[in-house]
């Protein structure tokens, strides 16, 4: 195998490939890139939970594959001091990088040992903006479950009914849902995709321009095919919560308000915790009408701040984990939100004015 | 200034309570133990009378009667001698502003500077065992040294009515000769392990390295070896209200229990009992614990860590669960207790507030929020009507059966 190509191009597929490649797996050869010269090369790596793979164009003299080292790899390619790269493989395995007047030469492994990439067949697909999945894994992602107890909830849940795509995370103490209308005939299909693969395709998706992205399910993986880059990743079995019951359709307190403003009071509120548990509140609570108190009092300090708001319904007190708030504001882009609050031991629903697209639902902390 | 430490400690205290409101007692061998029409007998306290039949504390009742037929026996009523207690340790706080109660019936006092204002320590503490007396009908004996081992060592030389003084000095003398297991701090087990490596006295401890009492017996080592020279550097500090370290209840059962279910019941009074004390205080804790006794005497505690709670419904619950864990139907208590420990105060850092959850039973927090409502509802009315005028219904037939 012999290919000559731009080390710039070479270096960002690697790094996009090492996402699903193990570190320190049982076998070496899972902790390798599997590197394939045809037309161009494609770069595989493959986690055995997630795989992905990248084309690079090259010049390609002579044919052929081998697997390098992953860490490797990316390490010597990030040094080389000139743009042009000739990888060349010798019949003992052994691969020669040369750049300029560097010269490497590293051990690779048989090609043939690589494991198998699941196959998804082309059969049934959703064809969507890159920019929209982008969007709707950003607004939902941080919502995903890491608590392994409970599988279903390690992934985001995604739907399409016919004519919309829903994507849904919860992690037990809140809940994200983005739903999108796209109007057209949309296969319906329903699937659990896990966090740490939809986390990285997020990261390889444009959010700019009309670029699209093609969504293969099957049975029990799912491929995402984004231009050059492919990623298939294992399917989460089960079956997911009843996310629409979750959702109140009660309001004893609602408040209108800009998200940005409550946002950098949270913010501010954090600086006087200290520690990243949940130790200590946020408190919001209402003296009238108009004002929402935003408020916390740890053993370093305290922070009480007053905002302008519109209400409707009962005052509140209630304590949140800063963190919840803080990460369903920052996923919210519209200037304007209701926040709908059911007593201090009921769920708060924030969703923007007049978008009923974005919905987030965050639990109290009992006091 | 040379430091003057005293230890002051009720004689036969709740024998001498009892005596104090029932004066046919007096004179006669007299005794506190377990209700002595229930089975439970054992001896908590006797008079000096009783003692010198050989009666002695922890003794059982039967075995008691033996020696002494004629022996006058009293329930307990541990409610009048708190109340003693905090008589005593109220006229001791009259002699000096530093009074550290060890127990329900002895406390230290830090003397140290009195000397112009009320003599050299003998005579302040005759003043002190007098004023007992008058005022109070109770007999005490006191321990003066300059630390508090030796004060407590002291005062354990000469009962009743003794006013003893152990000063650093007296050590080689009055100390040594001691068996280590009378030393105080050292007990019977560490008393059985220095034994079987040949140290019998306080002396022998003296004479040993440090170090190898630190490789026996970790840090406490240390202070054994500091104590067996009449060394103490613990300070005397008055206690304050809020360095109560645990709260427990335990009873000893009118008849041996195999059955969880009344076991149970019990338990439940128990929580209840704790968790209004724990209310009443202000402390919320972390950990309960639970004490059984079977009917081989053989003592186990068992706890778990919970979430801060001051609530009767969750400790019992809690107990319940070790209980469940830890009863086998072929080994029947005779003794369940119930503790609370590991306190958090209330609006302090540690208490965490908690994180309602998607998959909390439908009705969970309402739940606990009632209960608490529940317990709040008790309290007054108990606070008003008093202690028996509400009770859980679980527990409405138990009088009978206990």
């Amino acid at each position: 195998m012999k290919f000559i190509c731009s080390r710039d191009r070479l270096m960002e597929a690697i790094s996009i490939v090492q996402k699903s490649v193990g570190v320190r797996s049982p076998l070496p050869i899972l902790d390798g890139i599997l590197v394939e010269a045809d037309q161009g090369v494609k770069l595989t790596g493959y986690d055995m939970e997630t795989s992905i793979e990248c084309l690079v164009e090259a010049d390609v003299p002579i044919k052929g594959s081998i697997v390098i080292n992953a860490r490797m790899f990316g390490d010597i390619i990030r040094k080389l001091p000139d743009e042009i790269v000739s990888i060349e493989t010798s019949d003992n395995l052994s691969v020669q990088i040369e750049c300029g007047s560097t010269h490497f030469s590293i051990k690779g492994l048989r090609a043939d040992d690589f494991p198998k990439i699941p196959e998804v067949s082309d059969e049934q697909q959703l064809h969507i903006r890159q920019s929209l999945l982008k969007e709707m894994i950003r607004q939902t992602i941080f919502a995903v479950s890491t608590d392994e107890s409970r599988p279903v909830l390690n992934g985001c849940y995604l739907v399409s009914d016919g004519s919309a795509i829903e994507m849904v995370a919860i992690d037990g103490f809140r809940l994200a849902l983005r739903r999108n209308e796209i109007g057209q005939n949309l296969p319906e299909m329903k699937f659990i995709v896990p966090g740490k693969a939809l986390a990285e395709v997020g990261r390889i998706l444009t959010a700019n321009g009309e670029a699209m992205v093609d969504i293969y399910p099957s049975l029990n993986h799912i491929k995402f095919d984004i231009g050059s880059v492919k990623l298939i990743s294992r399917l989460i079995q089960g079956d997911y919560m009843n996310y629409r019951g979750i959702i109140p359709q009660t309001a004893e307190t609602t408040i209108t308000v800009d998200p940005k403003t409550v946002l950098s009071a949270i913010e501010r509120a954090v600086l006087v915790i200290t520690s990243d548990d949940r130790r200590f509140p946020v408190r919001l609570s209402m003296t009238d009408d108009e004002t929402l108190v935003v408020s916390a009092n740890t053993d370093v300090g305290s922070l009480r701040e007053e905002l302008s708001v519109a209400m409707n319904g009962s005052k509140i007190d209630i304590d949140f984990n800063p963190k919840y708030f803080l990460d369903a504001l920052k996923a919210i882009d519209e200037d304007e939100i209701s926040i709908i609050f059911n007593g201090s031991m009921g769920p708060c629903v924030l969703r923007p004015i007049g978008n009923q697209d974005f919905a987030y639902l965050v639990l109290p902390l009992r006091r | 200034m040379k430091h003057v430490v005293f230890l002051v400690d009720m004689n036969a205290f709740f024998i001498s309570c009892e005596m104090t409101r029932n004066p046919t007692l007096k004179g006669k061998p007299a005794a506190v133990a377990g209700d002595p029409i229930k089975r439970t007998g054992i001896i908590l306290a006797a008079n000096y009378e009783a003692r010198a039949l050989g009666i002695k504390t922890t003794m059982l009742l039967n075995e008691a009667r033996k020696l002494c037929p004629e022996l006058l026996v009293v329930p307990p009523d541990h409610d009048f001698y708190e109340i003693k207690s905090a008589e005593v340790m109220a006229l001791l706080h009259e002699f000096t502003p530093i009074v550290e109660q060890n127990s329900i019936d002895e406390a230290w006092l830090d003397m140290t500077g009195t000397e112009g204002l009320l003599g050299q320590p003998v005579v302040a503490a005759q003043a002190i065992m007098a004023t007992i007396n008058q005022r109070l009908d109770l007999w005490c004996s006191i321990g003066i040294s300059d630390n508090k081992f030796l004060a407590k060592m002291a005062s354990e030389m000469k009962k009743p009515q003794g006013i003893t003084e152990l000063w650093p000095t007296d050590v080689p003398t009055k100390l040594w000769p001691l068996p280590v297991g009378a030393m105080y701090g050292v007990g019977r087990k560490s008393a059985e392990k220095m034994n079987r490596l040949g140290i019998m006295t306080a002396g022998d401890l003296a004479k040993l390295n440090p170090d190898y009492l630190i490789s026996l017996f970790g840090k406490g080592g240390d202070a054994i070896y500091q104590h067996a020279h009449g060394r103490d550097v613990l300070p005397v500090v008055s206690r304050l209200h809020d360095s109560v370290k645990s709260i427990g209840r335990a009873i000893t059962l009118a008849e041996n229990v195999s059955d969880i279910k009344k076991a149970k019941l019990v338990l439940m009074q128990l929580a209840d009992e704790v968790a209004r004390t724990a209310r009443k205080q202000g402390v919320i804790a972390k950990t309960v614990q639970i004490t059984l006794k079977y009917t081989d005497f053989v003592t186990v505690t068992r706890q778990s860590a919970v979430l801060a709670t001051q609530n009767t419904y969750d400790i019992y619950q809690v107990g319940c669960k070790l209980l469940d864990a830890n009863w086998s139907i072929d080994k029947p208590i005779r003794l369940i207790g119930i503790s609370l420990t590991n306190f958090a105060k209330p609006g302090s850092e540690q208490l965490q507030p908690q994180q309602l959850s998607l998959f909390d039973q439908p009705e969970q927090s309402k739940m606990v929020m009632r209960q608490k409502q529940v317990d709040l509802a008790m309290d007054s009315i108990r606070n008003r009507y008093g202690q028996d005028s509400v009770k859980r219904a679980s527990l409405l037939h138990k009088d009978t059966d206990n």
